[in-house]
């Protein structure tokens, strides 16, 4: 037995720990000119900006952008801690974490809206009319019954059954039921007092109510559970039709009860455009105007203003311009697809304008 | 007599009903394998095309390149990290660990094992991906993996060492071979099938995990372009749990296919290490 | 002597890792351990506050208005849903490894057991695929509601029997998971007892099944045991398969069988994008809270075990 050599030993110790510090070292190629983006967070985003990258980089062969969906506050908090560049988002930032990131813009990129949907065997043809209150009571289990009479009042003549109410909420963080909670707490001020909004709220225990994950949670939840209600982000509408599950007409602020129609969506953010201060951070929810729609909002994108070099900052600020130009991003062919709304003129502008503080 | 009789009877009915039983149990563990291999097969099956091999993923739409390359980039860098670190301590805990430390070791090891993933994923993303701002990565997605591998590869390195007669180190002592002689031209050589199948079947673990790599090695639409930090890694197992929560045909497709793909592997690496094991001289399992 | 160091100080990396991980886990959850106290099991409120409020300072910590850390319907969740997939797993476990031991021969018993414990090589997230798109509507449409009416005198059997994603549908994924540890290890404790036990019992007159329920399963508690502890510390740290399953239940507790639920483990996923958002971190530092005591729970399971089998063999790992 050649029990006397230790060379092989030696090499070998050697070898591995060639290995070792091979992998210990950052090995850092410089891959120069291709730059690689990264976007994360919305659900409500992420098929738009599936629709968007494939048509960008075709013509610009040197960036690379990777999309994720992961939720609003994953878009918001990993654009602050700087792990990506696109940081997308159904909520704008609150001004606590605006005081923490100073450097975090938050930038309108399309509008989107909202449904209240329900599946009532027999009615689902039928718009029902709801109001903030209305659902503020169903979603607190104040009103059990389809045919309470807060229900009934607003739609006489509908053969409401009595039956009782299985209110669905989305149990994961997200910018729907951020948007959705703020339509409660506008126009029901008891709902503002007890539960507020977030991207995670609350729910007070309702007998009956159950959580569903994600939009394609919520729609299988309400498609299996007659006589539940649900709130789902446009992008889900040809589910909700190819379901036959029915979409109710809400009441905005003028006390008229409107349906999700482009048109209605436009009416509300031109009553609100005005109003969307620099920064952006606004709430177009239970606008003012009889023709508006009351549960829309801007679909934003969080971005760090300091971006590490500038090669990065540029292909960051094109990739935005060109993602809200009426000829880009914002031209029907994508949005309509995702049941989404161009930005208004003047909300371009605005944004064109925090596009250009990147660095 | 007629008791007996009875009582006979009584216990043979007994007996029948308790192999029914048995058997229902078996059965029923049976149809839910079948079942599952089944449905993942013939979903994924239908979802295969060539495309899924060349081309990248975009958006939800796509192929798997990217994906596949990547399980098989994490899983394989996670595993020599592993293999390093828990075959020389398996070593240890075998050959000298008789001690108070290796029983520490041990026990620690095991509960190692018990560790959610999640867990793991949750202390990488906060150390690895922020603090040392290595970014959802390679390294970060690896040395998790490799954490999560360890002590099944420790532990099972140290059984198959156990299981080498100790007439053999007797002997290779008594050649008057050192310690590290011992181990290197004796006792690996001895126990390497044991090993092998230790390594492959914690290689088989670490490849279907997801929760560890969602926050460390985060998701990429492209091919990895050859950095260790700072440029994010694919791999199957998210493209199954984020893609079928979309609502699109080609999403569901991928997602199948994804499904497909990294149950094959697995199930593979865990015929090939059952092979190793069977056919090797000493495995005696 | 250099080799041994050299190999003992690799062995004391796994030691090692493990303290690390559990010293890093217990300062950075500090914050949320002092704030929360012992509300943090007994409340079931998890709220991470008004975001769109000003911060305020509570108990010394400076947190979101209207924050609560409580997290008992996810010990409920999590105990709930283990439970039930024991319950299920352990007599499957049971039956399918004395069958396959003792009534099939051999080598055929071998090829099928290896074929049905590969159960535990299927990953967790095809399990979450599988209970989406196959088992969650085969039971929402068809069994859930028999279940319900024929079992209607049982108080958490009764309906509503919900979306199909919930506390029953985990439990049956779980047991599916853990099922080849209980399994596998019966099977060998039986394989490696000698065949003049099973003799002796056939010439007293005993039948094959009283052999092996009566003379060979005795001898095998404490393995069985031992692995069915283990078995329950798999289901209780199980996390893709239940996320995807479990309906992600938010502060409430399961009102009946069919409840969605969320457990500690699967809650981590869930809510990590949720809780990053706040600026305070206080939600972060809960959910690392949460980690350290599952860190905790595998601790406490694996000293359960090794005190019932001694050391582990290799399939249980």
């Amino acid at each position: 037995m050649p029990c006397s050599s230790s060379h092989r030993l030696f090499a070998r110790s050697c070898l591995i720990l060639l290995a070792a510090c091979l992998i210990g070292s950052p090995l850092r190629s410089s891959q120069a000119k291709t730059v690689h983006m990264i976007e994360t967070g919305s659900t409500l985003l992420y098929p738009l900006f599936n629709l968007w990258v494939p048509v960008y980089t075709a013509s610009h062969t040197n960036v690379r952008i990777t999309t994720e969906a992961t939720g609003s506050g994953t878009g918001i908090a990993q654009a602050a801690a700087r792990l990506v560049q696109l940081g997308a988002s159904d909520a704008y930032l609150s001004p606590a974490l605006t005081h923490l990131h100073p450097g975090l813009l938050n930038i309108p990129l399309a509008i989107s809206s909202q449904m209240v949907n329900y599946n009532l065997p027999g009615l689902n043809d039928r718009p029902l009319r709801l109001s903030g209150p209305v659902l503020a009571g169903i979603y607190t289990g104040r009103i059990r019954y389809w045919d309470a009479p807060a229900i009934r009042a607003l739609n006489p003549g509908v053969p409401l059954p009595h039956h009782l109410i299985l209110p669905i909420h989305r149990s994961d963080g997200s910018g729907d039921t951020f948007i959705f909670t703020q339509y409660l707490s506008f126009s029901a001020p008891s709902w503002m007092r007890t539960t507020a909004y977030g991207t995670t709220v609350s729910w007070p225990p309702v007998r009956n109510g159950m959580g569903a994950t994600g939009n394609p949670g919520m729609v299988q939840a309400l498609d299996t559970n007659p006589y539940a209600i649900a709130y789902i982000g446009v992008s889900y509408r040809s589910a909700i039709l190819k379901d036959h599950l029915g979409q109710a007409l809400l009441e905005n602020r003028a006390g008229h009860f409107v349906s999700l129609t482009a048109a209605h969506v436009m009416a509300a953010v031109r009553a609100r455009v005005n109003a969307t201060p620099p920064n952006q951070a606004i709430s177009l929810v239970y606008a003012p105007g009889a023709e508006s729609y009351p549960i829309i909002n801007y679909e934003y994108v969080v971005v760090e203003k300091h971006q590490p070099n500038p090669s990065l900052a540029l292909s960051v600020r094109q990739f935005l311009d060109w993602a809200i130009s009426a000829q880009g991003g914002n031209a029907p062919s994508f949005l309509n697809r995702v049941g989404f709304v161009p930005l208004p003129p003047r909300a371009i502008r605005q944004s064109e304008k925090q596009i250009s503080e990147i660095r | 007599m007629i008791a007996t009789r009875f009582w006979i009877r009584w216990r043979r009915f007994k007996s029948a009903l308790g192999w029914t039983l048995s058997g229902a149990a078996f059965l029923a563990l049976a149809v839910a394998m079948i079942q599952i291999l089944f449905y993942v097969f013939a979903k994924g099956f239908k979802s295969l095309t060539f495309k899924l091999f060349t081309e990248n993923t975009i958006g939800v739409g796509g192929g798997l390149k990217n994906a596949i390359l990547g399980t098989l980039l994490l899983s394989g860098t996670a595993m020599i990290l592993a293999a390093l670190v828990g075959v020389a301590a398996g070593l240890y805990l075998s050959e000298y660990g008789e001690g108070r430390m290796g029983s520490l070791t041990r026990f620690l090891s095991d509960v190692l094992v018990g560790v959610p993933s999640i867990v793991l994923g949750f202390v990488g993303y906060v150390t690895l991906t922020v603090w040392l701002r290595w970014r959802f990565s390679l390294a970060a997605g690896a040395i998790t993996l490799a954490v999560l591998m360890l002590p099944y590869i420790v532990r099972s390195t140290e059984l198959a060492l156990r299981r080498v007669a100790s007439g053999i180190r007797e002997s290779a002592y008594a050649l008057g071979c050192r310690d590290h002689q011992v181990v290197f031209k004796v006792l690996l050589k001895a126990a390497a099938p044991g090993i092998g199948t230790g390594i492959l079947l914690a290689l088989a673990i670490s490849a279907g995990e997801t929760a560890p790599l969602l926050y460390t090695a985060g998701w990429s639409n492209y091919g990895w372009s050859g950095r260790l930090i700072h440029e994010p890694v694919a791999y199957l197992t998210y493209v199954i749990w984020s893609f079928i929560g979309e609502p699109f045909h080609s999403a569901h497709a991928l997602a199948y296919a994804a499904a497909f793909l990294i149950t094959a592997l697995i199930l593979l690496i865990n015929l090939i290490a059952r092979l190793l094991i069977a056919t090797s001289p000493h495995g005696n399992r | 002597m250099w080799f041994r160091r050299l190999l003992s100080a690799f062995a004391l990396l796994v030691p090692l890792v493990l303290v690390l991980i559990a010293i890093f886990l217990i300062s950075y959850a500090w914050p949320a351990i002092r704030f929360n106290r012992l509300d943090f099991l007994l409340h079931d409120t998890w709220n991470i506050g008004n975001q769109y409020a000003n911060p305020i300072v509570r108990r010394g910590a400076t947190i979101m208005p209207g924050a609560s850390f409580g997290i008992f319907f996810l010990v409920a969740g999590t105990l709930g849903s283990a439970l039930i997939g024991l319950l299920i797993a352990f007599p499957l476990g049971l039956g399918a490894a004395l069958f396959l031991s003792e009534a099939v021969p051999r080598r055929l018993g071998h090829l099928v057991s290896f074929f049905v414990e590969l159960l535990a090589a299927i990953p967790s997230v095809v399990f979450g695929l599988w209970g989406i798109v196959f088992l969650v509507p085969l039971l929402s449409h068809h069994v859930y509601p028999i279940l319900a009416e024929t079992l209607s005198f049982l108080p958490f059997f009764r309906r509503p029997t919900g979306s199909g994603y919930g506390l029953l549908t985990s439990g049956l994924i779980l047991s599916l998971m853990i099922v080849p540890f209980i399994a596998a290890t019966l099977r060998d404790a039986l394989a490696s007892q000698s065949h003049a036990m099973r003799e002796a019992g056939i010439s007293l007159g005993a039948t094959r099944f009283e052999v092996a329920t009566r003379i060979l399963l005795p001898g095998q508690k404490a393995a069985l045991a031992g692995a069915t502890m283990l078995a329950f510390g798999r289901a209780l740290g199980e996390t893709m398969a239940v996320l995807m399953v479990s309906g992600n239940a938010l502060n409430y507790l399961p009102q009946n069988i069919y409840s969605p639920i969320s457990t500690m483990a699967a809650f981590i996923v869930a809510q990590l994008d949720s809780a990053l958002a706040d600026p305070t971190g206080m939600a972060v530092r809960s959910l690392a809270e949460i980690a350290v005591l599952l860190l905790l729970i595998s601790l406490l399971i694996n000293g359960l075990a090794r005190f019932m089998i001694g050391t582990l063999k290799e399939h249980t790992l």
